[in-house]
């Protein structure tokens, strides 16, 4: 009765950030993990998480006690892989130009849509998605926070401002349109086959495409390739439009094994706790035993100066409104 | 002014006139003489009189101060008669105030509203001693005078109050002490800096650190004002930074920044306004399922009613009387419909009962508590993490009066509804613990016999010895929970524990080593039989 009720082991639960612009997901770190599910038809519930704008755990999937936090193992989508839940890219993994290709849409890619959602826009965009949910002063500051630490992980100064701009911009541009030259006229960027890069690209896609404003210069930049646009909006279509599926309605008999396989290389599955963990096996004994030994101590010197310097039995205590004063 | 020539039948003692002998006849050396029979010291306490009325070595001749001795006895005996006999009918004409360099007259004169309503002498003396003793407590004088001198000569009946204030020399002062407060979920030890009146508004400064035994830790700065725009009773402020770590029990870490303000405050009452941002966070990546849901920003803006009625005859070791206690917190006081919603109600029942022999008492005590979250839809939400109860902890029952947190012989956060951490995929992966949950019912209940020790050592240092017997359990009732919630469930999932301790008095803890039996835990619960060590504030 006391033990709250395990999920199944089948479900799998992903948490994101609110749904926004016709979007089920309008955070660009949320929405591809998000789409890369949808395309390898993995069944899962969605749920979201509006107070917590700083994590850099959400977007998380989580399956009974198994949780694959957005901040360990390289992301969600490579935990997911390690683990064997789901993997799309087992074709793909040694091809140079997949990997270049994933480069380019991890760092050029990403900086630009960081860029334009914070600093390039006025922030309305980024404000709504991350910061609708909280009380107005926790937001704004929380806000102002966020576009300074996007500002410093860009390396952008008072002084370097423009040229910074421009080459965002610049390299946003090439990665468009090499984007769109290895595209041409297929379903998929590779092999005509749905893997990571797609679900990267295209939530990259969509959220420009949707978020942010008609005036974006980096929204206008990929308008110019049709092929993306039309690529980004057939893919909406298909996965994400097709009915909602996020109620976890049907569940397709999917090859990955509902528990988590053990991997022995995982040596990065706990990047935070690993190293403090030996150090403190042996240590935490020793702090310890000092502890309750200073404790001990102390209290020693306390009882002494407090026991035999004589106990008050009751409280003399004063009450201002009762005058209890008396003059015989 | 001074009347020359005393009419010992309508006007006070009045001040001497003779230039030689500036100290003016104080009625509070009345008071010296009628010490024995009211046993009123405290104006003396203050005033560092070692000499006597009559005292002071004077320049005049022996004989002729035999003479004004006996003049002066006289005067005051046929007073006394009078005053014994009936009220002298007397009214205060002015108040003067003297010695006040920084603090503004005000606040002084604010606390001097009794004297201006004096019909008689008695009535006057009266309201002098409590005007004294208000003035000591604001904390900002080293001492404070108060001398009767009789009226102008052209209005007889009035007498004048002059009231000599020094100010505290040195306003800086320091403390540490070990407290548990009413809102503190176990005792701390806290250090602190006063200030004392810089705006000479009789505010008090003070800035402290605080440690407290549940992981918790604080820095705060607060104000205390004892008049403020006309308010009955003092104002206190306070913002404060605070951080506590539950990652051993519950996987997140608390951090609030915040305010709170204490409006009114009397014996009984208490309205404290709170407005806080909390942030929950989980930096061990380990929390179960209902915690990571809850992690996040909040902003709590809640109002807080306590009622107190304390007739127990010592918070320490309690052999005698009843005391109740209730508390009534509403969260959600924004016009953001984003902030913290709920309603949060807890009381407390004690009830001590002597029973005549090596000075045993019973005490019995029952308190409970529940929280909800209001809105829409609250129904099914779930309630705030940080408002929901939690019981276990090394804490004394008997003393804490202020819902339901301790039970004897369970650790912190040790019982009630639990979940399963995450699971991790690592070869030198601890199994995984569970989080504590807390729960929004939660009732507790206890039984204690404390009684003397037949050694006299013992009983000089007031250690005596207890018995004891409790129960308590916490169950769940929002998201829709209180549907599967029965009376008969929640008494048949009872946690109970029996022991027999020592308990040791001081004068800054209550500290008790009992030896605990547990009757009844579930599962999960973190109790166990045997040793205990416990501490609770002298409250």
């Amino acid at each position: 009765m006391e033990q709250m009720q395990a999920r199944e082991a089948e479900e799998f639960t992903l948490v994101t950030r609110k749904p926004y612009f016709d979007l089920p997901t309008a955070c660009p770190l949320c929405l591809p993990v998000y789409i890369y599910l949808k395309l390898a038809h993995l069944p899962f519930h969605l749920e979201f998480n509006s107070v917590y704008p700083d994590s850099d755990q959400i977007p998380y999937v989580e399956s009974g006690t198994y949780v694959a936090y957005n901040n360990e193992n390289g992301g969600v989508i490579e935990r997911l892989k390690q683990d064997g839940v789901v993997d799309l890219d087992s074709a793909f993994q040694s091809v140079p130009d997949w990997i270049s290709m994933k480069a380019m849409i991890s760092s050029w890619l990403a900086d630009a849509i960081m860029y334009e959602l914070w600093v390039g826009s006025d922030g309305r965009s980024a404000y709504k998605i991350y910061y609708s949910d909280l009380s107005w002063p926790i937001g704004k500051v929380l806000f102002l926070k966020q576009v300074y630490i996007v500002k410093q992980r860009l390396g952008i100064t008072k002084d370097n401002a423009e040229q910074r701009e421009d080459e965002i911009y610049k390299r946003a541009k090439i990665a468009y349109g090499a984007l769109s030259t290895r595209l041409g006229e297929q379903n998929f960027l590779f092999d005509d086959r749905p893997s990571s890069l797609d679900a990267t690209f295209l939530g990259h896609a969509l959220v420009t495409l949707h978020v942010l404003p008609e005036t974006s210069v980096l929204r206008s930049k990929l308008l110019e390739h049709d092929n993306i646009v039309r690529y980004a909006e057939k893919l909406k279509m298909e996965f994400i439009e097709s009915g909602s599926s996020s109620s976890g309605a049907q569940f397709h008999s999917v090859p990955s094994s509902s528990a988590p396989r053990k991997d022995s290389s995982n040596w990065r599955s706990k990047p935070k706790s690993k190293p403090k963990r030996e150090k403190t096996d042996e240590e935490k004994t020793f702090k310890r035993r000092a502890k309750y030994f200073l404790g001990a101590q102390l209290l020693a010197v306390l009882l002494f100066l407090s026991v035999m310097g004589g106990y008050d039995s009751g409280d003399m205590e004063f009450d201002d409104d009762d005058e209890g004063f008396t003059y015989d | 002014m001074s009347n020359p020539d005393p009419k010992p039948d309508s006007t006070p003692p009045n001040s001497k006139p003779d230039p030689e002998r500036p100290k003016p006849f104080k009625t509070n050396d009345i008071e010296e003489e009628e010490e024995d029979e009211d046993d009123e010291s405290e104006l003396e306490d203050d005033e560092n009189q070692s000499d006597d009325v009559f005292g002071e070595p004077n320049r005049p001749k022996p004989q002729a101060r035999e003479a004004r001795f006996r003049a002066e006895k006289l005067k005051m005996d046929s007073l006394l008669q009078r005053m014994q006999s009936g009220p002298v009918s007397l009214r205060v004409h002015d108040v003067i105030i003297k010695g006040n360099t920084k603090t503004k007259d005000h606040i002084i004169e604010a606390e001097t509203e009794e004297l201006k309503s004096v019909g008689s002498m008695q009535e006057l003396l009266k309201a002098s001693q409590l005007v004294n003793l208000r003035l000591q407590a604001l904390e900002v004088f080293d001492s404070v005078k108060i001398t009767l001198d009789s009226g102008p000569p052209e209005l007889p009946g009035t007498a004048n109050v002059i009231i000599e204030v020094v100010e505290t020399a040195s306003p800086l002062s320091g403390q540490i002490g070990a407290y548990t407060k009413a809102e503190a979920r176990s005792s701390t030890v806290e250090g602190s800096l006063k200030y004392k009146n810089p705006f000479g508004y009789g505010d008090l400064w003070d800035g402290s650190l605080a440690y407290g035994c549940d992981h918790s830790a604080e820095v705060s700065a607060g104000l205390y004002l004892p008049r403020f725009k006309g308010l009955v009773t003092p104002v206190t402020a306070r913002a404060f930074l605070l951080s506590q770590d539950w990652l051993k029990f519950s996987s997140y870490k608390e951090r609030s920044l915040g305010l709170s303000l204490g409006l009114f405050s009397t014996t009984h009452h208490d309205v404290a306004y709170n407005l806080a941002w909390r942030m929950l966070t989980d930096p061990s990546q380990m929390s179960s399922r209902s915690i990571r849901r809850q992690l996040g920003h909040n902003l709590l803006s809640s109002l807080k009613y306590t009622f107190k009625f304390d007739r127990r005859n010592s918070t320490l070791r309690p052999t005698r009387g009843y005391a109740f206690v209730s508390t009534t917190q509403i969260g959600g006081l924004a016009p953001d419909s984003r902030s913290l919603r709920f309603l949060r109600q807890e009381f407390d029942l004690r009830y001590a009962v002597p029973l005549g022999f090596y000075r045993a008492a019973l005490n019995f005590g029952i308190s409970g508590g529940v929280v909800f979250p209001w809105g829409n839809g609250f129904l099914s939400r779930p309630s705030s993490l940080p408002e929901r109860f939690f019981l276990g902890g090394n804490i004394s029952p008997v003393c804490t009066v202020g819902g339901p947190t301790a039970l004897w012989g369970f650790k912190t956060r040790g019982l009630g509804p639990t979940e399963p951490r995450r699971q991790v995929n690592d070869e030198n992966a601890d199994p995984s613990g569970v989080d504590f949950l807390g729960g929004d019912l939660a009732v507790t209940a206890l039984a204690d016999l404390s009684f003397d020790l037949p050694f006299r050592w013992f009983r000089e240092k007031g250690i005596h010895a207890h018995v004891f017997a409790c129960t308590g359990n916490v169950a769940k009732l929002t998201e829709n929970e209180y549907r599967n919630f029965s009376v008969q469930k929640f008494v048949d999932s009872l946690r109970s524990s029996v022991g027999v301790g020592l308990v040791v008095p001081t004068s800054l803890f209550r500290m008790e080593l009992n030896y605990c039996y547990i009757l009844k835990k579930f599962d999960h619960d973190r109790a166990k039989t045997g040793f205990w060590l416990t501490f609770s504030g002298a409250s």
